[in-house]
């Protein structure tokens, strides 16, 4: 085991000249990160898997609304050259279809069920990837896109409770200003910025 | 004979929490078998995106409930790699010294949780009083016991107390005097012994085909391949430790590796103490307010090595207050749902608890 950034320059070699690279990132002297075509994803997880990188470390992927993509992301890891190289790959987002890669990396089964409960990605060649697994019975979208809404889910999902009101705000009209823009921040805290 | 459906947790003591194996067996043997996970799915995931980066703090121990460190380690990391945050030398050390408590802590419970599904529960009652020293130590340190939100992006929050130093070498010299009893007690024990030898193989192949990593990894590949010495994070390449391994992975043999990095563990607390500079232990992470902080765009994939294998934290920034996506690698989802639908059968119904227990599947971070 021994780690220098010749390692990342090898893998860098080796996959520039199978692939051609969307993006290469060389983010330390333990990892790097390469954007590639969604077809090139089996062949470049083949050729890195020869190359000794035998375990699969995560499977997930990333929804980019704006760009109408999801993005998919497999980590691969080699303990000889102790590298982490990650493979970024973006597919359509109004038609998710990604094939399975449990040829190459039986481990990726259970990692598939939860990227298609999840974000709604089908995975052809795992044919157990639309058994329910973490949610029972859900009946919404799936939950980490980003235009799922939590808090619309539960209030459309759960009955309101009717909520004892047994205190009372002394001179209430002197801090309306205050307390409504501080509801705004926090609320804008809540979100992500949109206030 | 007839094929009998059979429910190992959420409720019994030899589950470690609140996941459920079942089980279709005939007579004492499993022929079908898989994990149900998803009773403690709280959408950390998702709930992260709606946090800042500051106030994901207080979110993100609860990934993991027996331990808490390494997701804290792991996501601060994390955002340090992002935004390019130097952490001061002080903070490395009392980082070391909190994770590998914290690793002592969860092997102890380990290794007494495996005298619950066998019946030997003194051991039991004396780990998890040791597990205990150990959350009072943490309670001087930081205020809490089991979540502790101490590891922050930038440092750690607090220097340590004044006077912590006797405690945590009275409570190592004291579990150190006691290690052999331990042995006595657990893996030396002719009856337990009969349990634990030559049960629940994990052969190599089956390693890489899972994917398994920690302790289950260098139990069966016979190479150190520990993250704390492949890619040394915190300032592990600056103490000096060894890592047990062994090329027959049997339940003993990952048992007796738990108890032999407790060792290590020790070592490394007292090398940590030894050599920790003063100093600060924490740097602001960028002028204004800290709920206003922003981290450059960018992914990345940050690992610490816990008591169960390779855990991880997928960060993505598109440079904004909140985190875009924050994907958690538990380490024991391999052998946790994989592991129980494909190797678990073909074994008797009392060896899936020692799977469970051996293997340190934690639900938590299965479900997220």
């Amino acid at each position: 085991m021994t780690n220098s950034m010749n390692n990342v320059h090898e893998i860098n070699n080796l996959m520039g000249q199978n692939f051609s690279l969307v993006d290469a990132r060389i983010l330390d002297a333990y990892q790097v990160s390469y954007e590639l075509e969604k077809e090139d994803i089996h062949r470049a997880l083949t050729v890195l898997k020869n190359a000794g990188f035998r375990q699969l470390s995560y499977l997930s992927c990333v929804d980019w609304p704006e760009e109408d993509v999801i993005e998919m992301v497999y980590i691969v890891m080699n303990w000889e050259k102790a590298l982490h190289v990650q493979l970024h790959a973006k597919i359509d987002r109004n038609n998710p279809v990604m094939d399975s890669v449990l040829p190459i990396f039986p481990g990726a089964k259970y990692y598939e069920r939860e990227a298609h409960e999840f974000f709604g990605v089908s995975f052809p060649g795992n044919k157990d990837h639309e058994k329910q697994l973490i949610l029972e019975n859900w009946d919404d979208m799936p939950p980490m896109r980003k235009d799922f809404d939590p808090r619309a889910y539960s209030d459309r999902k759960f009955t309101k409770r009717p909520m004892k009101r047994d205190y009372e705000i002394q001179d209430a009209s002197s801090n309306k200003e205050r307390e409504i823009k501080r509801e705004a921040r926090a609320n804008a805290l809540r979100t992500g910025g949109k206030e | 004979m007839r094929e009998l459906k059979l429910f190992l947790g959420p409720q019994h003591p030899g589950m470690h929490g609140n996941a459920a194996v079942h089980m279709y067996v005939e007579g004492d043997i499993i022929k079908r078998s898989y994990l149900l996970p998803g009773m403690l799915h709280r959408g950390f995931e998702k709930g992260m995106e709606r946090h800042s980066w500051v106030n994901n703090i207080s979110l993100i121990p609860r990934v993991c409930v027996v331990e808490p460190d390494i997701n804290e380690m792991a996501f601060a990391q994390g955002v340090e790699m992002l935004a390019g945050i130097e952490v001061p030398e002080r903070a490395h050390y009392i980082r070391m010294i909190i994770l590998e408590l914290a690793r002592i802590s969860i092997h102890m419970m380990a290794y007494g949780g495996l005298g619950s599904p066998t019946g030997n529960y003194t051991l039991m009652y004396h780990a998890h009083a040791d597990r205990n020293s150990i959350l009072n130590i943490f309670e001087k340190i930081t205020g809490h016991r089991v979540y502790h939100q101490y590891i922050v992006p930038g440092g750690v929050r607090k220097d340590l107390p004044k006077g912590i130093e006797e405690d945590i070498h009275a409570f190592l010299d004291s579990l150190e005097s006691r290690y052999e009893e331990y042995r006595d007690l657990g893996i030396e024990n002719p009856t337990l012994l009969k349990r634990i030898k030559d049960t629940i193989m994990l052969p190599e192949e089956v390693v890489w085909e899972l994917g398994v990593t920690g302790v289950g990894m260098r139990s069966a590949v016979n190479k150190p391949y520990d993250l704390r010495k492949v890619k040394p994070y915190a300032r592990y390449d600056q103490v000096d430790f060894e890592v047990p391994v062994s090329d027959y992975s049997d339940a003993r043999a990952r048992v007796d590796i738990k108890l032999k990095e407790v060792v290590q563990s020790i070592s490394i607390i007292r090398q940590a103490l030894k050599k920790m500079p003063k100093g600060p232990v924490r740097v602001p992470l960028g002028p204004g307010q800290s709920m206003r902080w922003t981290v450059p765009k960018g992914s990345v994939y940050s690992t610490v090595e816990s008591s169960r294998g390779e855990f991880g934290y997928f960060i993505v920034s598109d440079g904004k207050t909140h985190p875009y996506r924050v994907g958690v690698r538990g380490a024991s989802y391999p052998q946790g749902l994989l592991g129980i639908e494909k190797y678990l059968p073909g074994t008797r119904i009392d060896d899936a608890a020692l799977w469970v227990d051996t293997m340190g599947v934690c639900s938590p971070e299965i479900d997220r």
